[in-house]
């Protein structure tokens, strides 16, 4: 699914859209860095609360194409900046983790099996 | 064809300085890649980079990481005077965490920087003395070699 649907479907807040609307591949939830860092798969999503720069680090070394801030939080001018710079799509929802990534799945957004 | 010069490039990284984080890492990754690396490769490597780099910043006291690319591999150097780790074993192990509050508020400190450096390089070697400093050195081969 694209971005920009997900973006809509949702009615998140969006900060950042990039020109280029590409398709996620699944979803990753946390607020570890590491634990994102070892276990998302390339090309994901992201929903965490983390609003800061290292955000960003960890997105462009995954290939994440989306941030999604939960629970109202929003992203330090650093974050918005460098997301602009790296062309990561960020936005936020005042739903919280739990609440946003059931309706992720509602939307079909799944996690390929891994072996 | 005869072996080329190996390529190095070295950066400094200056302790607690999470607005320049991943710097170092994505520039490697431009770099290797621009090189014609493979792909998969890059993220790998860029992955080791970043954990290897966090660590000099929040742990280390800040340092000197490198990247010297050699004909059949990628290897990755982080080096710092800080404190050095006093239980090499413990600090391998997922969860294991001396982080400073202030960071784990930030999303460090799930004690995985290592673990996934281990995960994510083909060779793993770190030399250590508490009070002297760390010297991190992870390799990966490029032409899939695994020495086990
Ligand atoms: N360069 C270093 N100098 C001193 N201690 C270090 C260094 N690198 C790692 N350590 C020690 O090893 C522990 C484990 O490191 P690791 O990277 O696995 O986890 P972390 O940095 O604490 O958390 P995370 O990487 O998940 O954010 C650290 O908490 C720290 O005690
Ligand atoms: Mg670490």
């Amino acid at each position: 699914m694209k971005i920009s649907e997900i973006c809509n479907s949702l009615e998140l807040k969006v900060y950042w859209m990039p020109d280029e609307d590409v398709d996620v591949k699944g979803a990753v939830v946390g607020d570890l860095l590491s634990f994102v860092m070892g276990n998302a798969p390339a090309g994901c999503l992201w929903v965490t609360i983390q609003n800061h720069l290292n955000v960003a680090a960890v997105a462009v070394l995954k290939e994440i194409p989306l941030v999604i801030l939960a629970s109202g939080r929003e992203p330090s001018s650093e974050l918005i900046s460098r997301c602009e710079s790296e062309n990561i799509a960020l936005a936020s929802t005042s739903l919280d983790a739990y609440t946003i990534c059931g309706k992720l799945y509602d939307l079909g957004i799944r996690n390929e099996e891994r072996i | 064809m005869s072996a080329r010069e190996p390529l190095i490039v070295q950066r400094e990284v200056k302790p607690l300085d999470f607005l320049a984080a991943g710097e170092t890492a994505s520039e490697f990754k431009e770099l290797l890649k621009s090189l014609g690396i493979p792909t998969d490769i890059c993220r790998r490597a860029s992955i080791v980079t970043y954990e290897a780099e966090m660590n000099t910043v929040i742990h280390g006291g800040g340092g000197v990481m490198s990247l010297r690319l050699e004909d059949d591999a990628i290897i990755i150097v982080a080096e710092d005077q800080g404190p050095g780790i006093a239980d090499l074993e413990k600090a391998m192990q997922e969860g294991y965490s001396t982080a400073p509050d202030f960071v784990r508020e930030m999303g460090f400190g799930a004690g995985m920087g290592l673990p996934n450096i281990k995960k994510y390089s083909d060779k793993l070697e770190i030399d250590t003395r508490v009070g002297e400093g760390t010297t991190l050195r992870a390799y990966i081969f490029i032409k899939g070699q695994r020495e086990e």
